[in-house]
């Protein structure tokens, strides 16, 4: 038997190179994918390491009221905790540190209030402060000697303080106070955006006149900046101390992250033990594990995908094996019959199969895994991989080995279990027996493709990353159910043909189209065919639909071109700096958790408030709407009536304020004026205490640069104790000439009756423009009143208009004109809701509301809150390709972009593996269905050589004859090719916006728009049209040439 | 040049060889074969397996080149058509009948006999005249709408008698056209050849073994190795 089978390989070689090809792409396929989702996952999450932002990879401890004399010990400590957590990286710390309170003598005090500050220490504050003047602190070597002390810019100008000034700083507001020390300043600076000031006390502020301090409201100044080593020897409790260790991920190993994840997380417990009672909160705080966890989700989400694609393609060179085989049997038959008839029995059959299938599947093995490895290889140079940072050379593993040497048996055995089939005996009970057969496996199979693709659609949206077998398999299941669908169609379609083709006069259409509709192996190959078109038109749409949502998930996530998350508060020249850096439309933004009314959202999820000048949506706002609607539409629904036009404050203007008020006491106010700016900016302006005596006052410098207006101003007014109040005269002079504008006057909530006969008058002076503000205060009464007297260039909004997401409709039951309240702050503001949105910006998924920051803005100016809502800078339309790096120089905030998002979500190195599979199976589908047309065609070629060369004796011409079995073949093919493209498109429709997840395996938001590009459709349906043309015509010119007498004397 | 050869010959052979191979293990199916075939008779080729009998109705009927000589029929010299003469040759004049039928199998037994009236571009209505008169000369006229493989081997040789007559060729060259059949069904067929040549008045020139078929001709042209007996 052996002898036969050597034999028959040497007479056969051209079929079982075929066989062997079809089986080696297979087990190549494979090889590629499980190195995808096991080489190419693990060296991706090392990228996301190395490439991570350093404050995602970054260690944190934080220690709360430490003895001054135990700091260094326990920075020491805390450095040792966080170095030992994030071995085997090599790391640097950095150690910041403050004081609490204590007292400040020299501080102004206003109506009683007193002054506070602190000292901080930094070691490393040369990289986040700018220095303005002097020189930084040394450690004193003399205890004797008053530290050395920088202060802020801010804190210079309200304390008056210079290089050279001796400061007295008083005890401590501690329980154990401090004692009083001395501070030497040396220097001035200025903090730097971005640095870390959002931890300091006052946030980098240099002073708050507000500060709660725990006990009462006092004026703080500070910080202090004093050396680290003169902190700890100043007999302070020190507030906070903070130690940030930072690791060098550039050249990480899988298994040493794995260790740093473990370790990071069990740090907090590590350093409470170290700690003990030297301090009494400690906390570890580090994104690095959560950033790691992101990674690998996204890497499951990518293997479920890679893992359908590898099935696909298992499927695809299953269908090919067995169209081979069947083929293959069909040549072999005669030599089958007479072996059966020397006496062969079955076993040595299946004894011959077997051997020469494992040949074939050990040959195709030694051949895919360093075909794998090459096409693996291939790959990763190749975009999305390559500019993932994921280019490697050829490289084996164990796992590509595994699914190599599975995949190869697995489809060796079709040929053996086809080979060792019992050969069908013709009758009609066999025809019929096989015909149920056929129908129930394409009954089952559409069976198991709807159950898949139910379990798909009904797949929760929040569902994890995890890959399971109906995300796995459905994909193949639908496409080969609709393939098999299409190929019980495509007879009835050709029989069609066939009867028209009857009444045709001539011979050559009707016989091709008997012979396309009427021969029993005419459709042999039309399953593979079929599905290999449909694999790879599915293969193409499914990349574009999944691009395509990371492009919508990105413009959601960003909601605007490109936003600018602050890092401190804004100043007046921000919106002119945004402008400039951009060239884009730049608009003040909110963007923050809120409550709404008592609801403070559901599964840990606190409502969003997005906010933006509305006015200018269609500009800024991005991210799909349902129907016809535009973001120009919607800001329309919610933009305020007209612009606030305010009055014009010239930059550098002095403003004069006088007062005067009636009754015997005397009364004061504290104004505080709002100034917008062209981009609609708001920024506060807080004067001192005046008393309304008729004597005129300075305000500070409220317009540091030109284009601002003032828009609102805000009088709370104040009496000594027992007064009972009047009538107030309020005058504010503002240089230059104003348009005559609108200017509205109200009395602050609560209690806003406390002021009555409210009124604003605005003229024009040859000193400038006037607002006179007047009102009968009544200071008896309730003493939570504001007796606030507010004038504003614009009317009381009354419900703030707001277009909430469909989320927020249904878990809060609103509709359109439905009135809620939420909270901005302190302050209660009204809502109407009059949209409802699929999902608004910025905040994708999310039950959220949109509102126009302007209405926001006045809706809280008119109950004297002069507080602007604002947390980023939204740019749309950016004119300037380098706007996010001049926008990132502005040291504002952190900078993020749509265009720079959607390339993360495409090209990040996890999710990099779904488009490269996608690239390797339409590929690997032309290819099967090139073999699957060769393979019909010689098969034609064998069975009808003598039958073409008989219509040569009955006086056909070659040309006709080549006319024929072209036509018959195109009859053939083409309508397999349109079958398979349609169930390409309709498996595109159902099931790839299934398949697409976001990073963390939920359903992506927007939902997936299936997307079929029908330039790259029809580019690939033109390749394999010409494969099968160019396949058909040789096959065919050959078939006509070789029709002459030797093949007739072969049978006649 | 089909003049009136009636009573003349239809079919020149002269000087034909024909030989496969080349070299020491050349084989020579013709050598120096000749002789004519009258028109409207019945000539009967006999001999051995080997002695050539297929190759010379090759070459008479244009599906084979002879190395040397001259084939003549019907006033055309067969030898000297190029690829496409020899088609429309064929399809005119010359019509074949094999042993194992020829029939295609996808078709109808109506639409096997349509073949060579669907290549003659015949209208439709008067091709399926043609067809159900031919049908019921060979008498299968309720036959028409079976496969080849539902019809008996008989059955199907009177098909391909039925579509070799549907050109009106003037000779039809039949390859052992009982050579698969039993003797009783060999015989009807014979029978149906033999009374073709009476009614339709076309030549026939076939191979065969049968001594029935022998008997049937008006000729019998003897083989041997490759040369036509004297």
């Amino acid at each position: 038997m052996l002898r036969l089978l050597a034999r028959r390989t040497r007479a056969q070689w051209p079929l079982l190179a075929a066989l062997l090809a079809i089986v080696t792409i297979g087990a190549t396929l494979l090889g590629t994918c499980a190195l995808l989702v096991t080489r190419t996952a693990t060296q991706a999450l090392e990228v996301v390491a190395a490439r991570a932002d350093a404050d995602d990879v970054k260690a944190t401890a934080y220690t709360v009221a430490v003895r001054s004399s135990d700091g260094r010990s326990v920075a020491a400590d805390t450095r040792d905790v966080l170095t030992s957590a994030l071995a085997p990286f090599p790391t640097t710390t950095t150690t910041r540190a403050s004081s609490v309170m204590r007292s400040l003598p020299i501080g102004p005090e206003v109506g009683g209030m007193p002054a506070e500050t602190y000292l901080s220490g930094l070691d490393d504050l040369p990289a986040r402060a700018l220095l303005a003047a002097g020189r930084w602190p040394r450690a004193t070597t003399d205890p004797a000697a008053a530290p050395e002390a920088v202060v802020l810019e801010s804190t210079a100008r309200m304390l008056k303080l210079s290089p050279g000034s001796r400061v007295h700083l008083g005890e401590e507001r501690s329980l154990e106070p401090g004692r009083a020390l001395d501070v030497t300043v040396v220097g001035v600076a200025r903090p730097l955006p971005g640095t870390g000031w959002d931890r300091d006390p006052l946030a980098g502020a240099g002073y708050d006149l507000a500060y709660q301090d725990g006990r009462s409201t006092v004026h703080a100044y500070g910080p202090f900046l004093v050396d680290l080593a003169d902190l700890y020897a100043s007999d302070s409790v020190l507030g906070r101390l903070e130690v940030t260790a930072r690791p060098d991920l550039s050249h990480p190993e899988r298994r040493d992250l794995d260790a740093v994840t473990r370790n990071v997380a069990d740090a907090d417990r590590r350093l409470e033990r170290a700690l003990a009672d030297r301090v009494r909160i400690q906390r570890v705080e580090s994104r690095l594990p959560l950033t790691l966890d992101h990674a690998r989700q996204q890497q499951q989400v990518t293997a479920a995908a890679v893992l359908a694609v590898a099935v696909l393609g298992c499927v695809l060179a299953a269908t090919a094996l067995a169209l081979a085989g069947r083929l293959t049997a069909g040549v072999r038959t005669a030599e089958s019959t007479l072996l059966s008839a020397l006496g062969v029995g079955r076993g040595q059959f299946a004894a011959a199969a077997t051997v020469e299938g494992s040949a074939l599947a050990v040959l195709a093995g030694a051949i895919a895994i360093p075909a794998s490895s090459a096409s693996h290889a291939g790959l990763t140079h190749l975009p999305p991989l390559s500019g993932a940072g994921l280019a490697v050379g050829p490289g084996v593993n164990g796992a590509q080995v595994l699914a190599v040497a599975a995949g190869a048996v697995a489809l060796a055995a079709v040929l053996v279990v086809l080979a060792i089939r019992r050969a069908p005996d013709g009758g009609e009970r066999h025809h019929r027996r096989e015909l149920l057969a056929r129908s129930g496996a394409d009954l089952l199979l559409v069976a198991l493709a709807a159950i898949g693709w139910w379990q798909m659609d009904a797949q929760p949206t929040g569902s994890g990353a995890r890959a399971d077998a109906v995300r796995v398999l459905a994909p193949a299941l639908v496409l080969t159910a609709g393939a098999a669908l299409a190929l019980r169609v495509a007879p009835h379609a050709l029989r069609g043909v066939d009867r028209l083709a009857r009444k045709a006069r001539g011979l050559a259409f009707p016989l091709a189209a008997i012979e396309a509709a009427r021969r029993s192996h005419a459709m042999a190959a039309g399953l593979l065919i079929g599905l290999a078109c449909a694999a790879g038109t599915f293969g193409i749409a499914l990349n574009a639909t999944w691009e395509r949502s990371q492009r919508d998930q990105a413009d959601l996530s960003v909601g605007t071109d490109l936003t600018l998350t602050l890092a401190a508060a804004p100043r007046a020249a921000d919106g002119a700096a945004v402008t400039a850096a951009t060239g884009g439309t730049a608009s003040p933004a909110v963007d923050r958790g809120i409550a709404v009314g008592q609801w403070i959202g559901s599964a840990g999820e606190p409502p969003r408030l997005v906010a933006v000048d509305t006015t200018r949506a269609g500009a800024l706002l991005r991210g799909r709407l349902d129907g016809d609607r535009t973001w120009a539409d919607v800001g329309a629904a919610l933009a305020p009536p007209a612009p606030a036009a305010g009055v014009p404050v010239p930059a550098g203007a002095p403003l004069a304020i006088t007062g005067t008020a009636t009754g015997g006491t005397p009364l004061a106010v504290t104004p505080r004026l709002l100034l917008q700016d062209a981009t609609g900016l708001r920024t506060a302006c807080n004067g001192e205490t005046i008393p309304l005596d008729g004597r005129t006052y300075r305000l500070p410098d409220c317009a540091p640069v030109d284009g601002l207006r003032l828009v609102a101003v805000v009088l709370p007014v104040a009496g000594l104790p027992g007064a009972a109040g009047g009538d107030i005269a309020v005058t504010l002079t503002v240089p230059g000439a104003a348009p005559a504008s609108p200017w509205t006057a109200t009395s602050a909530p609560p209690e806003p009756g406390q002021i009555a006969r409210p009124a604003v008058a605005v003229t024009g002076t040859s000193a400038g423009t006037r607002l006179t503000m007047t009102a009968t205060v009544q200071l008896t009464g309730p003493e939570v009143a504001a007796r606030t007297l507010v004038a504003s260039a614009f009317p009381d909004p009354g419900p703030v208009p707001v277009a909430v997401s469909t989320r927020f409709a249904d878990e809060l039951n609103v509709h359109k004109g439905s009135e809620l309240s939420l909270s901005i702050g302190t302050t209660p503001v009204t809502i109407e809701v009059a949209e409802i949105l699929p999902t608004v910006p910025g905040a994708p998924g999310a039950a959220a509301i949109l509102a126009d920051v302007d209405t926001l803005s006045r809706a809280l100016a008119v109950t004297g809150n002069l507080e602007f809502p604002m947390d980023a800078w939204w740019v749309g339309k950016p004119a300037r390709a380098d706007a996010a790096a001049r926008a990132a120089d502005l040291y504002l905030g952190a900078v993020s972009t749509r265009a720079a998002e959607a390339a993360r979500l495409a090209g990040s190195p996890p999710s990099a593996g779904l488009p490269a599979a996608l690239r390797l199976l339409v590929p690997a589908a032309t290819l099967l269905l090139f073999a699957g047309v060769v393979l019909h065609v010689t098969f034609d070629l064998r069975v009808r050589a003598v039958e073409v060369a008989r219509l040569r004796g009955l006086g056909m011409y070659r040309r006709e004859i080549r006319a024929v079995l072209l036509g018959q073949h195109a009859g053939i093919l083409l309508p397999l090719l349109m079958a398979g493209a349609v169930v390409g498109a309709l498996a595109t429709h159902l099931v790839a916006p299934l398949m697409v997840r976001s990073d963390t395996g939920a359903a992506p938001v927007p939902a997936v728009v299936s997307t079929w590009p029908w330039a790259a459709e029809a580019a690939l349906l033109a390749v394999l049209l010409a494969g099968c043309v160019l396949a058909a015509t040789v096959v065919v010119v050959a078939q006509a040439n070789r029709a002459d007498a030797a093949h007739l004397r072969v049978t006649s | 040049m089909s003049g009136d050869l009636a009573g003349g010959p239809l079919v020149t052979v002269r000087g034909v060889h024909r030989s496969f191979g080349s070299g020491p293990t050349a084989v020579h199916a013709l050598r120096d074969v000749s002789f004519d075939v009258t028109a409207g008779t019945m000539v009967a080729l006999v001999g051995r397996s080997g002695s050539g009998k297929t190759t010379l109705l090759n070459i008479v009927g244009g599906l084979d080149h002879p190395d040397a000589g001259t084939v003549v029929v019907d006033g055309a010299e067969v030898t000297g058509l190029d690829d496409d003469g020899l088609s429309q040759l064929r399809r005119a004049k010359v019509a074949y009948v094999f042993q194992t039928f020829g029939l295609i199998p996808v078709m109808t037994a109506a639409e096997n006999v349509g073949v060579p009236l669907r290549l003659a571009r015949m209208p439709t209505a008067e091709r399926e005249r043609r067809v159900e008169l031919l049908l019921e000369l060979v008498g299968l006229a309720d036959h028409g709408e079976q496969r080849p493989a539902e019809l008996s081997g008989g059955q199907q040789q009177r098909v391909a008698i039925a579509r070799a007559l549907a050109a009106s060729p003037r000779l039809v060259i039949a390859d052992e056209p009982t050579g698969q059949l039993d003797a009783e069904t060999g015989l009807s067929v014979m029978a149906l050849l033999r009374g073709v040549v009476e009614s339709e008045g076309v030549t026939v020139l076939v191979s065969t073994h049968d001594p029935v078929m022998m008997a049937l001709a008006d000729r019998v042209m003897r083989m041997h190795d490759g040369q036509v007996d004297p």
